[in-house]
């Protein structure tokens, strides 16, 4: 069996982002979801790559994905604090408690 | 420099909107003079802008394929329009440095205010449809937050939420035109669209010209959306000024005179428009004349007056109805400022409790008199003239019967106008009140306004080049000079219409007379204290929507889980649209 | 290919592990061999610059920053059911994948990979002032961001304002 090479890692980016949204589903943990949010966008510094390289435009390609990167970087960093902040002033880490809304 | 000055003008008040805001209401003296401040700087640019008025795009900003161009241009009907947002506009602001005196949450009034004049200036100048509609959108929402300003009252938030659900009916009639006009010419710009309409399918047209229409009589408070303007009354009164003479309602008006000339050829529009604003004008003025509350009249008679210059355009009288925007901005804003300054110092709004006044308040009471004789339309003040006009133009363009119809209203406002103005400031007081003095913020708005309630009539000549061929194209308004208007309007049909104007004022004065009569009318009395049904109509609209709205709560769980999965979904859903289609 | 099946498979099954963790600490190790994986391959898809950053930023940086706040928060242990149903949830994600991948494939892509091009880092940023800038204005935000939240002693109508 011969795949070609752009196939697997096509199948590679959408099956991490799926695990990203998976995960994003499922859990109730604030980390967690900063976790999933870090696993979706490897999946679209990936896709950018790829897309460069079978452009030919490797250039262009590299600095979005640095970009998204650094984005994503920030994402992190402040869905971090929040959680922390969250911690520290509900004592959970739970999504669920955070809903205000009236229902 | 043009582009400067409209950066200004609609830069200006955001960004005065942010600093008041940022400023916090510790500082409230601040805030009162940084708002003057920003809403006076965009009134200055407009005055400056006006003889470089051009139909030329000025601004352009390109923002990719589907959106084409967002455009500003500063054309003669734009131009006028945003004068009229911004000076009323400042001058509503300066008006308010007294009335607003010790409020609470300034920040968030002036914040609401100067935002509302920077989106009427974007809105009539921009001549792309999608950003107009943008625009469009930011009004209602200034106009629901500030109808709703006092928000511990439920009467004030009911009248502006059902502001808000009101006029987005008309918001989606226009984006459903801008949509369907994108369709058709593949661009969103209103002059491409002026410049080809004979292009576009005359059922798509006819489409086009009814979805305006009903956008623009949402706006403008017309037949059969008029009750969410006596309901925005709870509203400050500055704020009420800003309403009826600055930015809200005269967009309607707006739209479909900058639509006229592609619409003007579609069966039975202008007879539509011109039924919608005689419909109006009467109903509006029967209410006026059996209301009891200050602010209320006001309202009324706005609509009243709005449905003159909507049966104008009907009647193919662009300019008089644009003159009688111009008149009737500056003598409603006088009009509303002068009851503010009333309410304020009395402490009331019914005008049973009222009388008397104008020896106590003898400023407010002379530049109440002079509003309201133009209201009236009596000579020379600037009323009389552009509301002859405006007949004029109906006798020419529209048929007998509504133009008989139009000026029997002519004859009710000036008899609810001298009942409004007998009730508040003649006859002995008919109840104990404590009056305060009119502050000095207050005179400072109503003397100009009164000055030019008297002169502003002069000025048609120049008013009809800055809406000539030179700025609008498509319009046709030929250039007229003062004494070409003088010669026109001293007629026979003005004439008539004095007289019924007359008559209505001494109808006021011989009432006690005519017992009889008035007891004959009381089915119509009563039926107009229930807004002809309307009222039922407008506030069952607005109580499915909240019942809608009510019920689709519950998909906002306010859940993290469950909001991915609404992404996850719309995305899964636009997979297989794709995936379907092609 | 076997190379690429290979790197592909370990980012997999990193990223599962990572979502299936107990602890929160094992989920961000995971993560951080995830990452190192990535950048394996984004060097095999001949970008070594973004390969580079992504292994000191991603692997590096960021699970230091995870370390640092699950120390903070501390172990979340409970174990809590999920809100959506677990079949629902998987079937929700395989059919987006397997619909996404039908509408890549479907497009004609070109299946052969080309060469890695020479690289000249000058030219990198020649054409994109915009983005740097916008990193420029992104670090910045994140940095006061954190200022921020981190902030022990929190201003009274902040205090208001989030509760």
């Amino acid at each position: 069996m011969n795949l070609p090479l752009p196939l697997i890692v096509l199948i590679t980016i959408f099956c991490l982002a799926g695990v990203g949204l998976y995960c994003l589903l499922i859990t109730r943990n604030l980390i967690k979801v900063v976790i999933a949010l870090q696993l979706m966008v490897k999946g679209a510094v990936l896709a950018f790559i790829l897309a460069g390289n079978l452009t030919g435009q490797m250039n262009t390609a590299q600095t979005l994905a640095l970009t998204v990167i650094v984005a994503d970087t920030i994402v992190a960093v402040v869905g971090l604090a929040l959680a922390v902040q969250i911690r520290l002033r509900t004592g959970s880490l739970d999504v669920k408690s955070l809903s205000s809304l009236k229902r | 420099m043009t582009m400067a000055m409209i950066a200004v003008m609609i830069g200006g008040p955001w960004l005065g909107a942010l600093v008041v805001w940022a400023v916090g209401d510790k500082r409230e003296k601040l805030q009162h003079w940084l708002a003057v401040l920003f809403s006076a700087v965009a009134g200055a640019a407009a005055i400056v802008l006006i003889p470089n008025a051009t139909s030329e795009a000025i601004v352009k900003i390109p923002v990719g394929g589907a959106f084409g161009d967002f455009t500003f241009v500063p054309d003669g009907l734009g131009v006028f329009l945003s004068v009229i947002a911004t000076v009323i506009g400042s001058l509503a602001v300066v008006f308010s440095t007294s009335y607003m005196k010790g409020e609470a949450s300034l920040g968030r009034y002036y914040a609401f205010v100067l935002f509302f004049i920077g989106a009427m200036v974007g809105l009539v100048l921009s001549s792309n449809l999608l950003l107009i509609f943008f625009f469009w959108e930011i009004t209602a929402l200034c106009s629901y937050a500030l109808i709703a300003f006092h928000n511990d009252d439920p009467k004030a938030v009911r009248g502006g939420v059902k502001a808000l659900i009101i006029t987005s009916i008309g918001g989606v009639g226009l984006l459903v035109g801008a949509l369907v006009l994108f369709a058709y010419t593949g661009s969103f710009d209103l002059n491409t669209f002026l410049g080809a309409s004979g292009t576009i399918p005359a059922n798509i047209l006819s489409l086009l010209a009814f979805g305006f229409l009903i956008a623009a009589a949402a706006k403008s408070a017309q037949f059969p959306f008029q009750t969410w303007l006596p309901d925005a009354m709870e509203a400050p009164s500055p704020i009420s000024a800003l309403i009826h003479a600055a930015t809200m309602v005269n967009a309607g008006v707006y739209l479909l005179a900058r639509t006229f000339p592609a619409f003007q050829g579609v069966p039975f529009w202008r007879e539509a428009v011109m039924i919608v604003g005689t419909l109006s004008a009467i109903l509006a003025a029967v209410m006026a004349l059996t209301a009891n509350d200050l602010k209320r009249v006001l309202a009324y008679s706005t609509v009243s007056q709005l449905g003159y210059m909507v049966y104008a355009i009907g009647a193919g009288g662009v300019f008089a109805s644009q003159f009688h925007l111009f008149s009737h901005s500056i003598f409603k804003a006088l009009l509303f400022l002068g009851a503010g300054a009333v309410i304020h110092s009395i402490g009331t709004r019914d005008m049973l409790e009222m009388g008397g006044v104008g020896r106590k308040l003898p400023l407010v009471k002379w530049v109440f008199i002079i509003g309201s004789l133009a209201l009236a339309g009596l000579p020379i003040l600037n009323g009389f003239w552009s509301k002859e006009l405006i007949l004029e133009a109906g006798l020419k363009g529209g048929p007998a019967w509504l133009y008989v119809l139009m000026v029997i209203v002519a004859g009710l406002t000036a008899l609810y106008t001298a009942r409004c103005v007998w009730l508040v400031f003649f006859g002995e007081p008919r109840t104990e009140y404590h009056v305060h003095p009119a502050g000095i913020g207050m005179k400072v708005a109503l003397i100009p306004l009164a000055l030019a309630a008297l002169v502003s009539w002069i000025a048609v000549g120049p008013f009809s080049a800055l809406l000539g061929e030179r700025t609008l194209p498509y319009h046709e308004i030929e250039q007229t000079s003062l004494a070409t208007v003088i010669h026109e309007i001293l007629t026979l049909p003005t004439l008539i219409a004095l007289l019924v104007i007359g008559l209505g004022i001494l109808l006021w004065f011989t009432r006690s007379k005519m017992e009889g009569l008035i007891n004959g009318l009381r089915s119509i009395r009563w039926a107009s204290e229930k807004s002809f049904g309307f009222e039922a109509l407008n506030t069952a609209f607005v109580e499915v929507t909240n019942n809608i709205a009510e019920a689709l709560r519950s998909t906002q769980t306010g859940i993290l889980n469950w909001n991915v999965f609404a992404i996850a979904a719309s995305l899964i859903i636009l997979f297989v649209i794709l995936v379907l289609g092609g | 290919m076997i190379l690429y099946l290979l790197v592909g498979l370990g980012i997999l099954a990193c990223a599962i592990l990572s979502i299936s963790a107990r602890r929160l600490l094992i989920s961000a190790i995971w993560l951080a061999l995830t990452s190192a994986l990535v950048a394996v391959m984004i060097y095999l898809l001949g970008a070594p610059h973004i390969a580079v950053i992504e292994l000191s930023v991603g692997a590096g940086l960021v699970t230091v920053l995870f370390v640092f706040a699950i120390n903070i928060a501390g172990e979340d242990t409970s174990r809590l059911k999920s809100i959506i149903p677990t079949p629902v949830a998987i079937f929700a994600v395989v059919l987006a994948v397997v619909l996404g991948l039908v509408l890549i494939l479907r497009a004609n892509v070109s299946v052969a990979l080309t060469a890695p091009l020479p690289e000249n880092s000058a030219i990198l940023w020649q054409s994109r002032y915009v983005d740097l800038l916008l990193q420029v204005v992104l670090i910045f935000a994140g940095v006061l961001g954190v200022i921020g939240l981190l902030a022990e002693k929190v201003k009274p109508h902040r205090e208001e304002e989030t509760e």
